[in-house]
């Protein structure tokens, strides 16, 4: 199964449209809120727009699956050798993979352009932290992809990416947002995700509830997941 | 190499498969042949384990069928698969390779040509080349295709079935010709039966022939079917369609002895209405 794992590292690692959209997207954002608008804190901006990158890089692994599954790939996949559970770890693998260049990107983007300035360990951790928060999203994106097909699986993504985002205090904090809200904002994936990053930012290690939370949404996403892909199979 | 016992399958009010029962030994060259809706399609989706049937059994390679496509030993060409499109054919092809125990990648001039175009590129002839090369990759025992010379020319085609020689094959389609001149043996599946299982001549002999269509003032069925060569015809109000084993003498007979005959065209045997034919006579 080696090689099906090479194939699909190298074609997520070469895909120019994930970079724009998992990197650029993330900068300009960064360079909105705190240059043009001057809304945030260059560091947790920073952060943010990385953790929310790296979330959408993880979400929409399951878009890509959505699509080989609607365009027949995983038909054809269906009568080689490989297992079901061999094309998820690769696909797993290679979006992983490709998550790391763009959360570079969007920190590189921060010191370089932001003039963010912190220890040499902080900025060797938080890469890490923020790659390891977004795995929830990963098992959550398979679910998506094998709950619906091609373009409707990632127009659904796009909402949900966008609701976890604000709703996790990326976009802006979560104490600015109404009382009500806050306390499901701070058990959100989304936030908890982000805190790893904004907690390293002070030199703080993750909190023992936000990899208990996390661990819990990953477990419940990939519950999600293995229900929806017994369903769908290969189909 | 395959064995087929019983297999019914049903899609809600349609029945698609009705009792089906098929062995193919080793060597041997099967020509699945129907028309659209027979179910060569979900007969050979069984086979594969892509689809369970609602009963009966499939045997692959004297095991279960998941559990033979596992081994790396079946080569399968799917009507419906796609491919990624975002990938260069020889990292596909390359990849596909290396998931069986005994990796073979097509040595073909026109394959090594698209080894570095991406498949979003390629024409519906180039795809099907592809496919057939991802069919090829693991040095198959048994190969399987569906359908498989859709979509390619005539060379293409003369090509594709040059580098299936040699192998045990079970193939799909629904040209008598592709049939004639590749398989060793005819199953003719129609309405989700088998209605014949034999060697091709004795296949051609029951759909073969041509037909001759042709109009009447005075329908005169009776006549029609004694003429020379004629072994069946169908009457739909003042037209006839005769199937014949020799058109010649066929058409002489019928200008000398119906002076009315109108509108009289000629064409190679159409593989629907023989089918219609066929299976009308068991009803």
């Amino acid at each position: 199964m080696r090689s099906f794992l090479r194939f699909e590292v190298r074609r997520a690692m070469s895909n120019p449209v994930n970079l724009v959209f998992l990197a650029g997207f993330p900068v300009l954002l960064y360079l909105l809120w705190t240059k043009v608008l001057d809304l945030a804190s260059g560091p947790v901006s920073m952060v943010s727009m990385a953790t929310y990158g790296a979330m959408g890089g993880a979400l929409f692994i399951g878009g890509a699956i959505a699509l080989e599954r609607s365009g027949g790939w995983l038909r054809q996949l269906a009568v080689t050798p490989l297992p079901a559970h061999g094309y998820i770890a690769a696909k797993l693998a290679g979006g992983m993979l490709a998550v790391l260049p763009s959360v570079v990107i969007v920190l590189a983007a921060g010191a370089l352009l932001g003039g963010v300035r912190l220890p040499a360990a902080t900025w060797l951790a938080l890469p890490l932290l923020i790659w390891a928060g977004v795995l929830p999203f990963a098992a959550l994106g398979v679910a998506f992809g094998y709950s619906l097909k091609g373009q409707s699986a990632n127009i659904a993504m796009m909402v949900v990416y966008f609701v976890m985002a604000v709703l996790g205090g990326l976009w802006l904090p979560v104490s600015r947002m109404p009382e009500g809200l806050q306390v499901f904002a701070e058990y959100s994936p989304a936030h908890q995700a982000g805190s790893l990053g904004w907690r390293a930012l002070d030199g703080l290690a993750p909190t023992g509830t936000s990899v208990l939370v996390l661990a819990g949404w990953t477990a419940l996403f990939v519950l999600l997941g293995l229900w929806r892909y017994r369903s769908a199979a290969w189909r | 190499m395959l064995e087929l016992t019983d297999l019914t399958k049903n899609y809600g009010e349609i029945t698609a498969l009705d009792g089906v029962s098929l062995r193919v030994r080793e060597g041997e060259k099967v020509a699945l042949l129907g028309p659209n809706g027979a179910g060569k399609t979900t007969l050979l989706s069984i086979a594969l384990g892509l689809l369970a049937p609602d009963s009966g059994t499939a045997r692959l390679l004297g095991r279960p069928p998941r559990e033979a496509l596992a081994a790396g030993r079946v080569g399968v060409l799917l009507q419906d698969a796609g491919l990624p499109d975002d990938v260069r054919v020889g990292d596909l092809v390359g990849a596909v390779a290396g998931m069986y125990p005994t990796p073979s990648i097509l040595a073909d001039p026109e394959l090594e040509a698209l080894a570095g175009r991406r498949v979003a590129g390629l024409s519906g002839g180039q795809r099907q080349l592809v496919r057939f090369a991802l069919a090829l990759a693991g040095d198959p025992r048994l190969l399987i295709l569906d359908e498989p010379t859709v979509g390619l020319d005539v060379d293409a085609r003369r090509a594709l079935w040059r580098r299936v020689s040699g192998r045990t094959v079970v193939f799909a389609t629904h040209y008598l010709a592709e049939a004639d001149d590749h398989a060793d043996r005819v199953v003719l599946l129609a309405g989700g039966r088998v209605v014949a299982d034999g060697p091709v001549e004795e296949i051609k002999a029951l759909v073969g022939g041509t037909e001759v269509r042709l109009t009447l003032d005075t329908m005169d069925e009776p006549g029609l079917r004694a003429l020379p060569g004629v072994h069946d015809v169908v009457v739909e109000g003042a037209t006839a369609v005769l199937r014949t084993g020799d058109s010649d003498a066929t058409l002489r007979a019928l200008f000398a002895g119906f002076g009315d005959a109108r509108n009289v065209r000629t064409s190679g045997a159409d593989l629907e209405s023989a089918f219609v034919s066929l299976t009308g006579k068991g009803a």
